[in-house]
């Protein structure tokens, strides 16, 4: 201990002769790892795996089942419709399943209230346990008919009626009545995969949950993508909408086995074979089985901002901390001649390493805490350039502690080369000079 | 050739100021082979600095060739240095990571000659200090006798009116300064004209003269005989 | 001044050059890159948009309440509050849409000539329904046939009459007379003037408009004003309390001029090159830092070269003269290495967003502001350099 505070005290002494280039050494690497720091932060969490011993058992089935024949654009369509969903639901293959989409509505307790608009997820009941979404109250509609009873988050639970102990109290969703009948806690997947379209994995988790079959009798319409292939009335789901080719349904299924996966793509050919024999599939078939951690990038919204940003920011890194080990370097060459007297006095290698290690440390917390501050700073900007991403911006613990471990490493990097020209020059010429 | 009259320089400090010069006089005449010595702090040093315009001086006046220094500018002081005076340093001052080659050319080049001009310079002079052979060399494989040759060389090349020499066997064996106080009275021979600072006493005396600064004041040899009185 | 002297003199100090060049041409690289971004989004923002786009408001707006979505009360609705607003003082003309001009994306679909569906195609073509006045709010020009001056249901066994741009309607018809002909959604009653309809279409200019009620208003409709110049403003702040008056059961979900929602719809490509221009910023930054310290402990190690310099007749400006050189010698070959680095990071940006190859002029500019910022941060350790006396640098230790 006592030794370790002589070191650092040498290691001050050392600073305090070269203010300037210590400084200038420190900001750089703030800087440079400040800026890497903001950047990884949002390429870290938008990469992030939200369910990872999951993502590679749920899977999007997508079918070229429309009723027209494609010319230029045979890309099978990104939402399926009513009849797809139930043709797709017949195989009991997958141990879950559940379709969705959502719309927007307007929630109040009672006539008299101002309307809340509220973000609807319309689904089926196998969503909340593919998800691993967390409960708090009541319980998970049995089946996937249509009821009028709504799930709520915690969140539009506590802004609707101030607490979360609600269950039974009825609603006026879109001026028809409907009852609670579970309130979720809070849960927020991120990046939201199960809704990859559009973009919108980036956005906030929905406020309320209603069964998709109500959902259709209650004529909502997606907010995100519906596409007609033929004449139906957008404005007669409950009847059109079941039967035509309105596209605007998601649909999840969980294949635990390569076995159950196996199946299920067959079962998908099967199913377009015989659409094709009977002549609803005029296309050629383009069935497409998508896991869940292949989604964002097979709808093809991959964060390319981030990604052209983050390789800059590697760059920017490279240059700081060529530049930090430049100006290191010069401070260790301008210090050389004390240690050379260091050593003339009998100072091993190994001490003065130590000695080094000392230094690594101490510039290590001075640049962890610019590179954090710089990293803040940057995090804040970028929420306000890239308004988009802003959901993505949060330290987590193994980021964090990547982040420090990164940041010592290039402490160390920055006093490595130059420690070694110190302590390994011939002691007797730099004496002489 | 250099006359300077009631020269003065003083060092100030927050506490004390130091006369190094005190109104000194001094004639030294074309062709000159001037012998400099005294006892350290005795300001041979600071004269020597003075005479080559590399320090200032507070009062009285400096004539080179004729010409007053005193006002001139920086630009124009460095021509003159360039131009009339030859440097040689006790530790040779040379620069370590040229060749014996790029060490003589670089006043050279400061005088604009070109390249072909530069490089029949360099030759007469390493041909003059017998360094032929070394052109490439680094100065650090140099003995140090063969690095004040070559020194000299670099002073020589551009042909000075004057050659200042600074100790220049203070660091050296005896062989090896004989044989540098040999090539500069051969220089001065040629009539390049020549003011040495020394201890040796041998060499105060092969000078043509010889003068002594005590306390910042001259006293000449034509006045004085310092030899036995001196001599450890 | 001699070139052969200052690479001497570089390549003496191997590590610290290298490091060096490596720096420049890096910085050089990015700031390229970040440049030709800027000035691409610059490029974007100021694209023809054939509207005028600060003196047109949009309201997006929403009934509340579901029996105010369907007819005949929605149609009753947009009707009083198109009075309401029209008349406002300083609103020229007012419009009601199923969805605003300048978007991503939105109502869109195909369009083609009847029976040539396979050959005409156009698909994702921005469908508009709107009231008649919406030509007068876009100042849209009228190229061919008639504007519709009547409302006509979409569920009229007669499809109300189509208006098309000008560039859709050349893709169309190319120089053929189009007036008259029938499209897959209603006959063609008019050419107009292009503007621009939605980014993720196929031409931005491909726009078709029938004046109808809109099929529904599940996702929100626009109210499109247009407002005597310099009057955006103050019409803007009487819109919410306005439109409330006329029906309190609206969600109101932004107002905001057509130049506004511009620059909303680039927001992404404006944030990434003001990032990278930051960036950029904090690179030649920490150049001029990286140059000044190579500097200042060049010139700190080498007092006694300098010194030597002096006595053999080097002046202060030549020192000085020497020290920048030296800078910018390692700048001009730091820019080289950056100009091919700049190509190599170019392409790499181009697999990930759209940015022009680099090309011209733009190089010389900026190794010259990287020369710039070297030099004057070189300026002030070299000045010091050169007050090194010779008399001290040359005395022996």
């Amino acid at each position: 201990m006592e030794q370790f505070i002589y070191y650092l005290k040498v290691s001050l002494k050392g600073i305090k002769r070269a203010p300037l280039p210590y400084a200038l050494t420190i900001f750089i690497l703030s800087v440079g790892l400040g800026v890497f720091f903001a950047n990884a932060t949002f390429y870290y969490q938008l990469n992030s795996d939200p369910l990872p011993h999951k993502s590679d058992k749920l899977f999007f089935p997508m079918i070229n089942l429309v009723p027209y024949q494609c010319t230029t654009d045979c890309r099978t369509p990104r939402v399926l419709s009513y009849s797809n969903v139930q043709k797709l639901s017949q195989s009991g293959i997958p141990t879950q399943a559940a379709a969705m989409y959502s719309a927007d509505g307007y929630l109040r307790v009672n006539a008299d209230q101002p309307p809340l608009p509220v973000s609807i997820r319309l689904t089926q009941r196998d969503f909340f346990t593919m998800f691993e979404v967390p409960l708090l109250h009541g319980s998970i509609w049995p089946d996937n008919s249509a009821r009028l009873e709504v799930i709520l988050t915690r969140a539009s639970a506590e802004k609707l009626f101030g607490r979360t102990e609600v269950i039974g109290e009825t609603l006026l969703l879109d001026d028809r009545n409907v009852t609670v009948s579970a309130v979720l806690d809070s849960w927020q997947m991120l990046p939201r995969l199960y809704d990859a379209n559009n973009r919108n994995h980036l956005t906030d988790a929905d406020d309320i949950y209603l069964p998709l079959e109500t959902g259709y009798d209650m004529n909502y319409l997606s907010n995100s993508q519906s596409s007609t292939f033929d004449d139906t009335d957008y404005r007669q789901l409950s009847t059109q909408g079941r039967t035509g080719a309105l596209h605007q349904l998601q649909y999840w299924v969980q294949l635990d086995t390569p076995a159950q996966q196996q199946a299920y793509r067959q079962f998908m050919h099967n199913l377009v074979m015989d659409e094709k024999a009977a002549g609803r599939h005029p296309s050629e078939p383009n069935n497409q089985l998508v896991a869940m951690q292949d989604i964002v990038s097979y709808f093809g919204g991959d964060s390319s901002d981030i990604k052209a940003f983050a390789l800059v920011t590697l760059l920017f890194l490279l240059v700081c901390l060529f530049n930090a080990s430049h100006l290191s370097l010069n401070r260790y060459l301008s210090n050389q001649y004390e240690f050379s007297l260091r050593r003339a006095l009998g100072a091993s290698r190994s001490q003065l390493q130590l000695q080094m290690l000392v230094d690594v440390l101490l510039m290590a917390s001075f640049t962890i805490a610019g590179a954090l501050l710089t990293g803040y700073a940057g995090i804040k900007l970028m929420n306000q350039l890239l308004p988009a991403n802003r959901l993505f911006s949060d330290w987590d613990l193994p980021l964090l502690l990547g982040l420090l471990a990164i940041a010592v490493v290039c402490s160390y990097l920055v006093t490595l080369y130059p420690s070694l020209r110190a302590s390994f020059g011939t002691l007797n010429q730099q004496l002489k000079e | 050739m250099i006359k300077l009259s009631n020269l003065s320089k003083i060092f100030r400090t927050e506490l004390i100021e130091t006369h190094a010069l005190r109104e000194v006089n001094l004639q030294v005449n074309e062709g000159e082979f001037a012998a400099l010595t005294g006892p350290s702090g005795s300001g041979k040093s600071t004269l020597l600095n003075i005479l080559g315009t590399l320090e200032h001086f507070d009062s009285g006046d400096y004539l080179l060739d004729g010409q007053s220094v005193k006002g001139l500018s920086d630009a124009a002081l460095s021509k003159l240095r360039n131009e009339k005076i030859g440097f040689i340093f006790q530790s040779f001052n040379l620069i370590k990571d040229f060749s014996i080659y790029d060490n003589i050319e670089l006043p050279l080049r400061y005088r604009g000659f070109n390249a072909a001009e530069r490089k029949r310079r360099i030759e007469q002079a390493l041909e003059l200090v017998g360094l032929h052979a070394r052109r490439d060399y680094l100065p650090g494989q140099l003995s140090g006798g063969q690095q004040q040759r070559v020194a000299i060389a670099r002073a020589i090349a551009g042909e000075p009116r004057i050659l200042l020499a600074d100790e220049p066997t203070g660091n050296l064996d005896s062989l090896m300064a004989r044989q540098v106080m040999e090539l500069l009275e051969k220089i001065n021979q040629q009539g390049c004209t020549i003011l040495m600072v020394t201890h040796d006493p041998d060499q105060a005396r092969r000078a043509g003269r010889h003068i002594q600064i005590i306390d910042g004041q001259l006293h000449d040899s034509t006045l004085y005989e310092p030899l036995a009185a001196h001599s450890a | 001044m001699s070139f052969y002297l200052l690479i001497k003199g570089l390549l003496s100090r191997k590590v610290v050059t290298a490091l060096l060049l490596l720096q420049l041409a890096m910085t050089l690289a990015l700031l390229l890159n970040s440049i030709l971004l800027a000035q691409q989004t610059h490029q974007q923002l100021n694209q023809p948009t054939g509207l005028d786009l600060n003196n047109i408001v949009l309201v997006q707006l929403k009934p509340t309440t579901a029996s105010l979505r369907v007819y005949p009360a929605l149609e009753e609705l947009l009707n009083r509050q198109l009075a309401a607003v029209s008349a406002l003082p300083g609103v020229v003309a007012a419009a009601y849409s199923n969805q605003s001009a300048i978007l991503q994306g939105g109502n869109n679909g195909n369009v083609y000539l009847d029976g040539e569906e396979g050959r005409s195609n156009q698909p994702s073509v921005p469908m508009y329904f709107v009231s008649k006045d919406f030509f007068h709010v876009f100042d849209s020009k009228l190229l061919q046939g008639e504007l519709p001056q009547q409302s006509v249901s979409l569920d009229n066994p007669v499809q109300p009459d189509v208006v098309i741009t000008q560039s859709l309607a050349r893709q169309l018809f190319a120089d053929k007379p189009a007036i008259g002909q029938q499209l897959n959604r209603g006959r063609l009653a008019a050419v107009i003037s292009d503007f621009y309809g939605q980014r993720s279409g196929t031409n931005v200019m491909f726009n078709s408009i029938q004046v109808a009620p809109p099929f529904g208003v599940d996702w929100g409709y626009s109210i499109l004003l247009r407002t005597a110049p310099g009057r955006a403003d103050a019409v803007r702040q009487q819109l919410v309390q306005t439109l409330r008056a006329v029906e309190p059961n609206i969600e109101i979900f932004h107002i905001r001029t057509l130049a506004e929602q511009h620059q909303r719809l680039y927001r992404n490509e404006y944030g990434l090159a003001m990032l990278l221009a930051i960036l950029s910023a904090l690179m030649l930054l920490v150049t001029m830092v990286s140059s000044y310290s190579s500097t200042y402990f060049h010139a700190l190690k080498r007092q006694q070269e300098i010194g030597i310099k002096r006595a053999l007749g080097a002046s202060k400006n030549t020192i000085f003269i020497e020290l920048l050189s030296e800078n910018w010698l390692c700048t001009a070959v730091g820019a080289l290495l950056g100009v091919m680095l700049a190509l190599l990071l170019n392409q790499a940006l181009a697999q990930v967003i759209s940015i022009p190859a680099l090309s011209g002029y733009l190089p010389l500019i900026t190794i010259a502001v990287l020369l710039l910022c070297v030099t004057v941060a070189t300026w002030y350790p070299a000045a010091i350099a050169t007050r090194v006396s010779p008399a001290t640098a040359t005395k022996a230790l």
